[in-house]
């Protein structure tokens, strides 16, 4: 049961965080979608091995690790605004292949 | 190797070596002889392909801040180009984004291609375990403007870095430790820059009166840089440019009666 409580603890902090994009963000959208899809399972399912075999993400406790890398991704994220325009386009024949 | 140094040399004259050697030509030519069923061209993955486009284009709609061009070479491989300034956040969020976890870096290079006006293209290699893919990023930056260290997502780009200093001298800003890696102390220059001479500008050798090495500049009979390079090939078949389609002019329009 301890793993299924920091589960939960992790995915509403994660959804607290997305809280502060803008609600057209693409990460936002595609990230709530992926925890609330688990959150949901964490939410049903109390056996841990079907638990797993639900989400599909590894064993519970890569689950965790994931939910821990991606809470710190949107607190960063919301400091980077990546959902902005571009910044800069690249110079003319940057990317261009062969020279 | 030696036996087959003798047959060229004496000819015909050596029966029975020649017979010898002759059973193993008639192996190594059944070999070759049998019916090639398969043409040795790289079948196409469609379905590898296809999904590498749909990751490149998900972080291309989340980080469209930084996010240039994104493209699958002809080999599988998904690239994506970015904004210099974007390298820490892309790399963190292809780290820890749980539809990405490119958790590890297995390699970061640079290029050197002296006609753009951003020389070094800077090549970031990752690797995604749980989902058994690798991306590559790709961003660039000229000799003086320092470059983002990526140290703070994956530590295995310290060295990288490094060496990057040292082939190329591109400055990484915020590295905790930039210093030369592979070249010898007191030596000047970037060897892998494209205008850094082939035989070097220093030579070393033991001066027995002084018992020590010493650097001197090379000095060459001839002159050993300048080639002839250019290819009766064609270098980059993959990469054909589309022929420009002669274009048909509008006619100029009947005058209205």
């Amino acid at each position: 049961m301890y793993l299924q409580w920091r589960l939960r603890i992790l995915y509403t902090k994660i959804l607290g965080a997305l809280q502060t994009m803008p609600q057209d963000a693409a990460y936002r959208k595609y990230t709530e979608q992926i925890v609330n899809d688990r959150f949901e399972a964490v939410k049903t399912v109390s056996n841990v091995g079907k638990l797993e075999q639900k989400i599909n993400g590894g064993q519970i406790e890569e689950v965790i690790a994931q939910a821990e890398f991606e809470l710190s991704l949107a607190r960063k994220m919301s400091e980077w605004k990546p959902w902005e325009p571009l910044i800069d386009e690249p110079p003319p024949n940057q990317w261009k292949w062969p020279i | 190797m030696a036996a087959s140094l003798v047959r060229f040399v004496r000819g015909g004259l050596n029966k029975t070596l020649n017979l010898s050697r002759n059973a193993a030509f008639i192996q190594t030519r059944w070999e070759t002889t049998t019916t090639e069923t398969k043409p040795t061209v790289r079948p196409k993955d469609e379905v590898t392909h296809n999904r590498l486009s749909a990751f490149g284009e998900y972080v291309a709609e989340i980080l469209p801040k930084y996010v240039q061009q994104v493209q699958v070479t002809c080999f599988d491989e998904l690239e994506i180009m970015i904004h210099p300034d974007g390298i820490v956040p892309v790399l963190t969020f292809l780290r820890d984004h749980t539809n990405a976890q490119f958790r590890n870096m297995s390699d970061q290079t640079a290029v050197d291609i002296p006609t753009r006006p951003n020389r070094f293209e800077i090549v970031y290699n990752l690797l995604s375990l749980p989902f058994n893919s690798r991306i590559r990023v790709k961003t660039y930056t000229d000799e003086l403007t320092p470059i983002d260290s990526s140290v703070s997502v994956h530590k295995a780009s310290n060295w990288y870095e490094r060496e990057i200093w040292d082939m190329y001298g591109v400055f990484f800003a915020n590295h905790p430790d930039l210093r030369r890696i592979l070249t010898d102390y007191g030596f000047e220059g970037h060897p892998f820059r494209k205008d850094f001479p082939l035989s070097g500008y220093v030579e070393v050798r033991y001066d027995d009166e002084v018992k020590r090495v010493v650097a001197e500049p090379v000095e060459l009979s001839q002159e050993f840089r300048k080639f002839d390079l250019n290819s009766p090939w064609e270098t980059f078949p993959a990469y054909r440019e589309p022929k420009d389609a002669p274009k048909l002019e509008a006619g100029d329009k009947p005058p209205a009666k």
